[in-house]
């Protein structure tokens, strides 16, 4: 068991924990009146579960007859149906209020992306592919150079969440900040996918998928917005 | 807790609210847990034509790999190891994407030939993966590894350690390793 995957975990939901405290003693909170913390949990519970089965299934190994290893999450956790299972739940749980719900945990979201990045340090997993950049970073007992990457997605991804929390203080229309957030959160895997090292065929469609979404979600909000104004 | 994260669940709206939120994640961790509580209730897998595995010692591995000439990832494992059977799929991908420029050894260890030949017609059947045994896991401690598995050395050409990685593998540390080696290897 790779337990240090567990350090990514708890900076993930610390800074997701973290924005939304900041974002409530900001006074910039929900619209809504569900428990953030709550959704929050349990829309990413059910992310890593499901996206732990896709995973099995989609390496051939069967749930059912393997069962003990839906717990290895290091054996990997399928992006896509992940953050389709973490949407599915945050909708059915603020469903009367889903703009509102959204908007108000995409700051968190964001947050607990850069924080599950950041948490490469603990798990000596920040490395992609080679460079000469200045601030490249080394193998211990190497001598290649290589990107941080997972540094880079984690500085994006902390730097949208304060640029996101700025923009909800200008009050956007209902679902705009979720949308953007989701749509940083698929460009920012997209934008350093090229960086990481992979053995082929990475989920990238699955990002192009989550930048369409959030593109729609933009265009969405706004015209909900002219169409009330 | 609401107070502190934003939202406004009071009253019987946010009760019932927080109820529902539990019912989930509990129904989320009961389906996981009934999973885990299934056990292997599959069919054992077909061996027919999977010979046993040669008696591997740490000269025979060592040799074998400066013979080929390439670098090396030996991966350890054993049938019984829930966690070997999670990145064997990786390891089949990575052996057959790899196959002319790195050399792929199973290492079984602790083991019995039935349940390893079980193991590799489940997992590793069409991955060309020269797989051995080392039945009391004499080699692994030779090569500075230690009683968990899975674990993986990846191997100069020479023969010599390059680096152990202690537990299961992704895809992303066993792509940099393998970078790391043939970059090294030149």
């Amino acid at each position: 068991m790779e337990f240090t995957l567990l350090f990514a975990a708890a900076f993930a939901v610390g800074g997701g924990a973290l924005a939304l405290r900041w974002e409530a003693a900001r006074g910039n909170a929900a619209d809504c009146a569900g428990d953030l913390w709550e959704i929050f949990l349990t829309a990413a519970f059910a992310g890593l579960a499901f996206g732990r089965l896709a995973a099995m299934v989609g390496s051939g190994v069967n749930p059912l007859t393997s069962p003990g290893d839906i717990l290895i999450i290091r054996g990997g956790v399928a992006t896509g149906p992940a953050v389709v299972a973490a949407l599915a739940t945050m909708t059915i749980l603020g469903r009367r209020e889903m703009p509102a719900v959204a908007d108000a945990l995409a700051v968190a979201a964001l947050a607990a992306l850069g924080g599950w990045h950041f948490g490469c340090l603990a798990r000596a997993a920040c490395l992609g592919t080679p460079t000469d950049l200045p601030w490249a970073m080394t193998q211990p007992g190497s001598t290649v150079g290589r990107h941080p990457v997972e540094l880079y997605a984690a500085g994006l991804y902390l730097i949208a969440a304060v640029a996101l929390a700025q923009y909800r203080k200008q009050r956007p229309s209902p679902g705009m900040a979720g949308s953007l957030a989701l749509l940083v959160a698929a460009a920012g895997r997209l934008v350093t996918e090229p960086l990481r090292p992979s053995l082929g065929g990475g989920p990238v469609w699955w990002y192009a998928v989550g930048i369409g979404a959030g593109v729609g979600g933009v265009v969405w909000a706004r015209r909900a917005r002219s169409s009330r104004a | 807790m609401s107070e502190h994260f934003g939202g406004r669940a009071g009253g019987d709206g946010g009760s019932r609210q927080r109820t529902r939120v539990r019912l989930i994640r509990q129904g989320i961790a009961w389906v996981v847990l009934a999973l885990a509580a299934l056990g292997a209730c599959g069919s054992p897998a077909d061996v027919t034509g999977i010979a046993d595995l040669p008696e591997a010692s740490t000269s025979s591995v060592v040799e074998s790999i400066r013979r080929a000439g390439l670098p090396a990832v030996v991966n350890v494992w054993a049938s019984w190891c829930g966690p070997c059977r999670s990145e064997a799929p990786l390891l089949a991908a990575a052996a057959g994407d790899f196959e002319s420029s790195v050399s792929f050894i199973g290492l079984n260890v602790r083991d019995s030939q039935p349940d390893a030949k079980g193991f590799i017609a489940e997992f590793l059947a069409t991955a060309p993966i020269d797989h051995v045994f080392d039945k009391d896991g004499s080699v692994v401690a030779d090569l500075g590894g230690t009683t968990g598995v899975p674990l993986t050395f990846f191997m100069n050409p020479d023969g010599s350690v390059a680096k152990i990685h202690f537990g299961v593998i992704d895809e992303r540390t066993l792509a940099l390793e393998v970078d790391e080696l043939l970059r090294a290897a030149g």
